[in-house]
């Protein structure tokens, strides 16, 4: 018996070895055909069906904030946010008509399915109407502007805006956002899920998608709570003429999950990532002092491109800060920002001496659509403590019972400065922040809950626990900086469960709703400055929340230990440094080179 | 009373660590009188300045200035900005953009910043050259630019009236000031922090803190350990069935979990420098309750305990004069190294972001915490948590030296 049960271990440990042996299979990609990628992917893949949500499939599935993923799925189009221009991906042209109602769209003829069936009309029509039907993301973020796309061929389709009570379009811009922003899935493939989830809204979004089909260059190879790896399609349609031409570089892409910010730190730093979207504190030491032969897309600060503006959002929810707007405004003001730009970005933000604050990101081709004159005497560059002090002594927001904290209706204000832990330049900014409240009398602590907690909270729409909290506007699409200004001081947004979209602090302002109304529909360019001017101003009074920083929407670091020619500012491609996956970014793939 | 300090004082392993932690508590009570302010002030804009005396530049300039000549002035300026490195880097690119270097010898300065400054161009493209290595060449050709500078810098301010630039003054290679004559001068021993804070400032208010901590965690656990051991052990029987079973409970759980699970469910908003202590206390006192039980159950049936029984003195009576101070020389002993592993407990807990919220007080713990969250012990900034480890170290060693010194004075089979 004992000897039985020997041999029974014996032969269960073989097995584990086995197992693990074959588990290294995997881990062993070829390091010279493999791109290894850091801080996108965060935990186990849960899906890959791309009608779903909650797929937590960042390599594959992911709406980035300056264009879409297209390594798996592809969209009709790349935006590229670096000069704006909205490239042909699976369709080669659009057009709009004269009253902004429609956009007519042509396909590639080429586009093709990895089954080899070509990308038809048909395929859009139907990932339109499923995605309104199950309200999956393509149909919660674009349902209130898109009634209906219409085949008017097998390679043409027309995109019908909706039309609001006034006759008018509700809003061509962000039309134009869907053109770049939602990934294509195949009708065929479409209804077979439909069917086999008996059309139940719910089970078709959480449907695992095993068997899902796509249009993009790489696919699905491996993935566990380890890693995820994908594979290049080799019989990708875009290496026809009509497209890129050739196939991307790497055949494998590879992301290892790591723990934390600084694990993939570390493996950036020995060369076992190439590519990282993570934020580096004082990154140019990792080549000043250590010589690694790492690079940014810009040599000097700030490295990157600035396209969002982490913000304190207010929660109108409490009293105390819904009521005094002097109270907002004092904490803003106090706030030093000059050292959350050194302290938390590493200076790898503009300042806001720099780049005034306002509701554009730092980009030229925003920043001029306001008037930075009219409204230069309402902004403030921080750590004024006296003027915040001042502002609250005049709004009777005082300490009467003398112990050192201020008092607002007789109840001392006690505030909490809330973000995700370990996001360490979120919190470094909130301590910051807690700084500047203590210094006017304010008590603001800090407090970090875990991200499964925090975004269960931050986004929905009664929480009354945190008071001041985290969270990054839009960045840039073809509809910014509309999108954002919506987002700062817009109604739609107010009031909606599980709030992803928009305006965190509940802010309500009938007045500036009615600007914001107004902006999609307007083409002349001085009535448009003009409107974003005066929302400008309603947001630096009344400041429903205060932007901390500018801040990229992507990092791009890449080691060149292995594979070179990254995008980078001056080598005259303009390909964004969108960590060469994202909109008009994955063009960077098609041009890599091996070291050597 | 008087015999028994003389004796533990005797003890060289006592008085050391005594010193070691006298020292400690008179830094803390010194310290902020020669540099006083809020420990948590952000004077650094900017992570990890490196530590050092920084005067200000700003005043340096308007500090008179001495002519000095020193002939190894330029010979450092030229080895400062263009190392046996660099040179190797050069004749590298000389390779790859085909330039003749024949007969060119890598020590010679200034044949090699002709060459250099004859064929360098920053845009061209060499084949097989990598970003990193195009930027580290632009960067190499700004710094050897400076070699060939001419030897004065003149300093203009803008005129008041027209803003046109007015020239000021210059300044040679050869001008040196006194150090000591510059009125805006900062010593930072230990440099700053990730916010920017005086490290060595904070480090010692932080000190404090943890001591504090550790002496609550202390109190407490040598409290409830110390109670409910003399209890179950002098009044054993049923009392002791449970008491002994609630400790053997909480003796398997390991202590540190519970002190993790405890800190996580209390959230961090509640989590003041205090309330954290005396969670460390709540977890900690299990070994004291059972080693005070099984010395009480060895003195309870001694002669004098049996004779305060039959005089009808109280339970609390003859515990608090019977029993206590047999075995007092124990429980001290027993409280120092709880205050020790109270502060390591604080210490681990920040590390793993449950400590106090940040904040209110630096704790060492804290500022491990934030240190290992910038990176501190990859990026080569030693400054921000190397000292708190050392400062720990000595803290529980020093109390540990006093309990070994202790228990030699006190027990019986270790005294010499």
């Amino acid at each position: 018996m004992k000897k039985a049960l020997a041999i029974l271990l014996a032969l269960a440990m073989i097995v584990a070895l086995g197992a693990t042996a074959f588990a290294d299979d995997v881990s062993e990609l070829p390091r010279e055909e493999t791109l290894y990628f850091a801080g996108q992917q965060w935990g186990t893949v849960l899906s890959w069906n791309i009608m779903g949500t909650n797929q937590n499939n960042s390599m594959a599935i992911a709406g980035g904030a300056s264009g879409y993923r297209t390594l798996m799925f592809e969209t009709l189009f790349m935006y590229n946010f670096m000069n704006g221009d909205i490239i042909g991906l699976l369709a080669d042209s659009y057009e709009w008509n004269d009253d902004l109602t429609e956009i007519s769209v042509v396909l590639k003829d080429a586009a093709k399915w990895c089954d080899g069936t070509p990308v038809t009309a048909e395929d859009v029509v139907k990932t339109w109407d499923v995605s309104v039907q199950v309200g999956n993301t393509t149909g919660t973020t674009f349902g209130a502007y898109i009634d209906s796309i219409e085949a008017t061929g097998d390679k043409t389709f027309v995109i019908h805006g909706k039309i609001g009570d006034d006759g008018k379009p509700v809003n061509p811009l962000k039309v134009t956002d869907f053109l770049t922003g939602t990934p294509i899935a195949q009708a065929a493939w479409i209804d077979k899920l439909v069917e086999r989830n008996g059309g139940d809204s719910v089970k078709i979004l959480n449907d695992p998608g095993e068997d899902v089909v796509w249009s993009g260059p790489y696919t699905k190879y491996f993935f566990d709570d380890q890693k995820v790896v994908l594979i290049r399609d080799d019989n990708y349609w875009g290496q026809d003429a009509s497209m890129w031409g050739k196939l991307p570089v790497p055949k494998y892409i590879a992301h290892a999950i790591y723990a934390d910010n600084p694990a993939g730190e570390l493996a950036l730093k020995a060369g076992e990532v190439d590519v990282c979207q993570q934020f580096i504190g004082n990154i140019q030491n990792l080549w000043l002092k250590d010589g690694l032969p790492i690079s940014t897309y810009y040599e000097e600060a700030p490295y990157g491109v600035c396209l969002t503006m982490p913000t304190a959002w207010y929660n109108m929810n409490m009293p105390v800060l819904a009521e005094s707007a002097a109270l907002r405004k004092a904490i803003a003001i106090a706030v030093d920002y000059d050292t959350i730009i050194a302290n938390a970005m590493t200076n790898q933000s503009p300042s806001f001496a720099e780049v005034p604050r306002s509701l554009m990101n730092p980009t030229d081709g925003e920043q001029a659509l306001y008037d930075h004159d009219a409204v230069a005497d309402l902004q403030w560059a921080g750590n004024d403590i006296d003027g915040a002090k001042a502002m609250l002594d005049e709004a009777g927001i005082v300490d009467t019972d003398g112990d050192g904290w201020r008092e607002f209706n007789g109840e001392k204000i006690s505030l909490n400065a809330v973000c995700p832990n370990g996001w360490t330049d979120w919190q470094a900014s909130m301590e910051v922040v807690a700084a500047a409240g203590e210094k006017i009398g304010v008590e603001i602590t800090t407090l970090y809950p875990e991200w499964d907690i925090y975004q269960t909270v931050f986004t929905n729409p009664n929480q009354t626990e945190y008071a001041i909290y985290m969270w990054s506007p839009e960045a840039a699409s073809p509809s910014n900086p509309w999108t954002r200004v919506n987002q700062f001081l817009g109604k739609d947004y107010v009031g909606a469960e599980n709030n992803w979209s928009g305006n965190w602090g509940q802010y309500v302002n009938e007045e500036a709703d009615a600007l914001i109304k107004q902006i999609p529909l307007t083409t002349d360019e001085a009535v448009l400055r003009d409107l974003y001017t005066k929302l400008t101003e309603i947001y630096l009074t009344e400041v429903p929340s205060f932007s901390l920083m500018y801040r990229p929407s992507l990092f791009h670091a890449v080691n060149e230990s292995v594979w070179t020619n990254f995008p980078s500012g001056d080598d005259g491609r303009n390909i964004p440094p969108a960590d060469c996956t994202d909109g008009y970014g994955i063009a960077a793939l098609y041009d890599l080179e091996l070291v050597g | 009373m008087k015999n028994t300090l003389r004796q533990v004082f005797h003890s060289s392993k006592f008085l050391v660590g005594f010193i070691i932690f006298l020292l400690i508590l008179l830094t803390m009570w010194v310290y902020p009188f020669l540099n006083p302010g809020n420990p948590l002030e952000m004077i650094g804009v900017g992570t990890f300045a490196r530590p050092g005396t920084y005067f200000s530049l700003y005043d340096a300039v308007n500090t008179p200035a001495e002519t000095l000549r020193l002939s190894d002035a330029d010979d450092k300026r030229v080895a400062a900005s263009m190392s046996m490195e660099d040179r190797v880097a050069m004749v590298e690119w000389f390779t790859l953009a085909e330039v003749d270097i024949e007969g060119l010898d890598i020590n010679d300065t200034d044949a090699l910043l002709d060459l250099w400054f004859a064929n360098y161009d920053s845009s061209l493209k060499l084949k097989g050259m990598t970003n990193a290595k195009k930027n580290y060449y632009k960067r190499l050709d700004r710094s050897i630019r400076e070699i060939r500078a001419a030897d004065t810098f003149t300093l203009m301010h803008p005129d008041e009236d027209s803003g046109e630039l007015v020239k000021r003054s210059d300044i040679s290679k050869t001008d040196y000031i006194n150090v000591g004559q510059v009125t805006n001068v900062k010593r930072l021993p230990l440099g700053t922090d990730n916010f920017g804070r005086d490290v060595l400032k904070e480090l010692v208010s932080a000190t404090g803190t943890s001591i504090v901590i550790g002496l609550i965690a202390g109190i407490v656990a040598t409290f409830i350990g110390l109670s409910l051991g003399l209890l179950a052990g002098y009044v054993g029987g049923f009392l002791d069935d449970i008491i002994m079973f609630i400790t053997n409970i909480f003796t398997v759980i390991p202590s540190f979990v519970l002190l993790i699970l405890i800190s996580y469910s209390i959230g961090q908003d509640q989590r003041g420098a205090s309330v954290v202590a005396i969670v460390i206390g709540f977890t900690s006192w299990t070994w004291t309750a059972r080693s005070v039980r099984s010395q009480v159950i060895s003195l309870r049936n001694r002669d004098h305990v049996n004779l305060s029984k039959l005089s009808g003195h109280s339970l609390v009576r003859i515990i608090l004069t019977d029993i206590l101070p047999y075995i007092a020389s124990y429980v001290v002993m027993a409280f120092i190294l709880q205050v020790s592993s109270g502060i390591l407990s604080e210490a681990q807990l920040s590390l793993l972001g449950l400590g106090p919220k940040t904040t209110e007080v630096p704790t060492l713990g804290l500022m491990m915490n934030w240190a290992m969250l910038y990176s501190a012990h990859t990026n080569g900034s030693w400054w921000a948590y190397f000292p708190v480890i050392l400062t720990i170290t000595f803290i529980s060693f020093s109390l540990n030296l006093m309990n070994t010194g202790l228990d030699q004075v006190f027990n019986p089979t270790l005294r010499d």
